[in-house]
């Protein structure tokens, strides 16, 4: 039993991880609580809903059609929302903003799809197979598989590539960065679309695998990046997918053995508790304010 | 329009005259019930946001999570009066205690963490009050809600119609105003909005910023523990759904519409455009969210000081 719930919740973890990553990118960069976040990859997942079980088309594409979506939709936010409010004395009213954005998202996604919950299909056939003497499920492994491969590729864009340097100036210093040529728009708005795409793709894989999803997975999915990416270590990719993991495995291990109804409260106070302990958490670099 | 008229001692006083004279005959002329439903429901609101607005627009600090200590109060009164079968008057002084102690132990962190940090800790209380509330069936009746809350008592007047809870209201919402109005004048109020203006220089000039921090928002809860009892008596029941974050976003919206800062009054015209625009969007529910959002984006772009904003925040 242990082992199995340990397995899905390093599946979920990954998962979690996917998602975590978008997030803490922008923070990284922007230093802005994406409050959006959530609900524009439950936008993409339910795009891919629609083509899955309207349309029929094969799930890659279908992935890939919704991940584009979703992307676009993060990139679209940005540039109308946030990037008038960029300048770090707008931090908190840009936080307003971005909630008022989450908003609009979630009410658009509720005017086509309803809140109700709606069962997503499974993309893989759902059989079990024993590995080491576990029960596990199909599409818990390829979950998994895919999760991570999103992760290593995007780790190897991010240390290897002149886009993923590019980035990694902006986030350091954005005047430096721009006084070097590097354009800024242009990095934040690529890391807002590769963001929303890694989230739907983590979205529809959570949602495949649990074979279920609804709106209200967006905001609950803000708070749990949120809580991730707070105890990795925020703006960290390394802290990300720790905190993925983390909240993944204490998630199953919570739900199984304490209590299914307090899991979210539990997991919610384990970010206050974080705050409280360590504000940079495990990964993060200490943070010092300049005069 | 010439404004320095309102801004003499003397205008300030007729206006100030006339406004409590209107607001104490409004149920004189208001003689439809659905009306003064609204009227009662916006000092409600204007109770909560006057609160609020020493939090956030003295202060600096950005709630999400006010509506969970409105919750608090709610749900206070409603247990005490229940099962307790305690007074009002009473439940209402406990529902604001225990609203100001639960907001004293929710802004000990911002000793540590910086301003966005706090956020997400206001953020992540709201919900987790509105899960418990919902899972801890024993104590609250979970989704249900608490029903039959009894009719208030006030020295043997008894607390029945609408016309009654618009005076029993008003008289919170006049102390409300009158002790905000106290603190903001003394050096407590200048000191709230030093750490608004520049924190760090705040805390060089010797202003202890962690305690007047904390103190600023205790005190901003006591008043939502305060509306919350109100909201207890007068609708007779709470539910969780009173409190969700959307309610908490509707309150800084109401904040900042109005206008931030030193203006005490400013919040009220964000009251009342708010709570007007729900009635007449009501029609239109399923676009609530979406309206919510889009006031909230398009006056922070256009005017980040709202209405009557003394000050734009954080500039």
């Amino acid at each position: 039993m242990l082992g199995e719930v340990i397995l899905v919740g390093v599946m979920v973890g990954a998962v979690y991880a996917l998602v975590t990553v978008g997030y803490s990118m922008v923070f990284g960069i922007l230093k802005l609580m994406n409050f959006a976040h959530g609900d524009t990859y439950i936008f993409g997942t339910l795009i891919c809903l629609t083509l899955l079980a309207k349309y029929n088309i094969h799930p890659v594409l279908a992935i890939l059609i919704a991940a584009i979506a979703g992307g676009g939709l993060a990139f679209l936010v940005e540039l109308l929302v946030y990037r008038r409010l960029r300048a770090p004395q707008h931090r908190l009213i840009s936080m307003i903003t971005a909630l008022g954005a989450a908003y609009v998202v979630q009410n658009i996604s509720e005017l086509q799809w309803g809140n109700q919950v709606m069962s997503f299909p499974s993309i893989v056939e759902s059989k079990f197979v024993t590995l080491l003497g576990l029960q596990v499920s199909v599409t818990h492994i390829i979950t998994l598989f895919v999760a991570v491969l999103c992760i290593a590729v995007l780790i190897l864009f991010m240390r290897y590539s002149r886009y993923g340097k590019a980035i990694d100036c902006v986030s350091q210093d954005m005047d430096a960065a721009s006084l070097m040529g590097i354009p800024i728009n242009r990095v934040v708005s690529s890391v807002y679309f590769m963001g929303g795409v890694l989230g739907v793709v983590g979205g529809v894989l959570y949602s495949s695998a649990y074979n279920a999803v609804s709106l209200g997975m967006g905001f609950r999915g803000t708070l749990i990046a949120f809580t991730a990416a707070v105890i990795g270590g925020i703006g960290s990719l390394g802290g990300a997918l720790l905190g993925g993991m983390i909240l993944g495995l204490s998630e199953n291990l919570i739900g199984v053995y304490v209590s299914s109804s307090y899991r979210d409260p539990l997991l919610y106070s384990l970010l206050i508790i974080m705050l409280l302990v360590k504000p940079t958490g495990i990964l993060g670099n200490s943070d010092q304010t300049k005069v | 329009m010439d404004m320095s008229f309102f801004e003499s001692k003397m205008g300030r006083g007729l206006l100030f005259g006339g406004l409590t004279i209107c607001l104490l005959l409004t149920p004189t002329f208001v003689t439809d019930i659905y009306i003064l439903s609204i009227f009662n429901l916006m000092i409600i609101y204007a109770i909560l946001c006057m609160g609020l607005n020493l939090i956030l627009g003295f202060t600096g600090l950005l709630s999400l999570g006010h509506a969970a200590f409105y919750g608090i109060g709610a749900y206070t009164t409603a247990i005490l009066m229940t099962r307790f079968g305690f007074g009002f008057v009473a439940a209402f002084c406990a529902s604001a205690v225990l609203a100001m102690i639960a907001g004293i132990i929710i802004a000990l962190p911002t000793r540590k963490v910086r301003g966005d940090y706090f956020c997400l800790i206001t953020l992540a209380f709201g919900e987790i009050f509105r899960l418990v509330a919902t899972s801890w069936i024993e104590f609250t009746r979970g989704a249900m809600g608490i029903v039959g809350i009894p009719i208030p008592k006030i020295f043997g007047l008894q607390i029945v119609t609408e016309t009654h809870f618009y005076y029993l209201g008003l008289g919170i919402l006049t102390f409300t105003y009158l002790t905000l109005r106290a603190i903001t004048k003394t050096r407590y109020g200048r000191a709230f909005i030093a750490i608004r203006e520049d924190e760090l220089a705040a805390d060089t000039m010797g202003i202890n910023t962690s305690i007047y921090k904390i103190m600023a928002f205790s005190i901003g809860c006591l008043y939502a523990g305060m509306a919350g009892s109100f909201l207890a008596v007068y609708q007779t029941a709470v539910t969780p759904s009173n409190f969700r974050l959307e309610e908490s976003c509707l309150m800084i919206i109401m904040v900042i519409v109005g206008g931030m800062g030193r203006n005490l009054f400013a919040p009220l015209a964000g009251v009342a455009v708010m709570t007007v625009a729900t009635e007449v969007f009501r029609s239109t529910a399923e676009y609530r969210m979406l309206i919510i959002g889009l006031i909230m984006i398009l006056v922070l772009l256009i005017r980040p000081q709202g209405i009557f904003g003394s000050s734009s925040f954080k500039n």
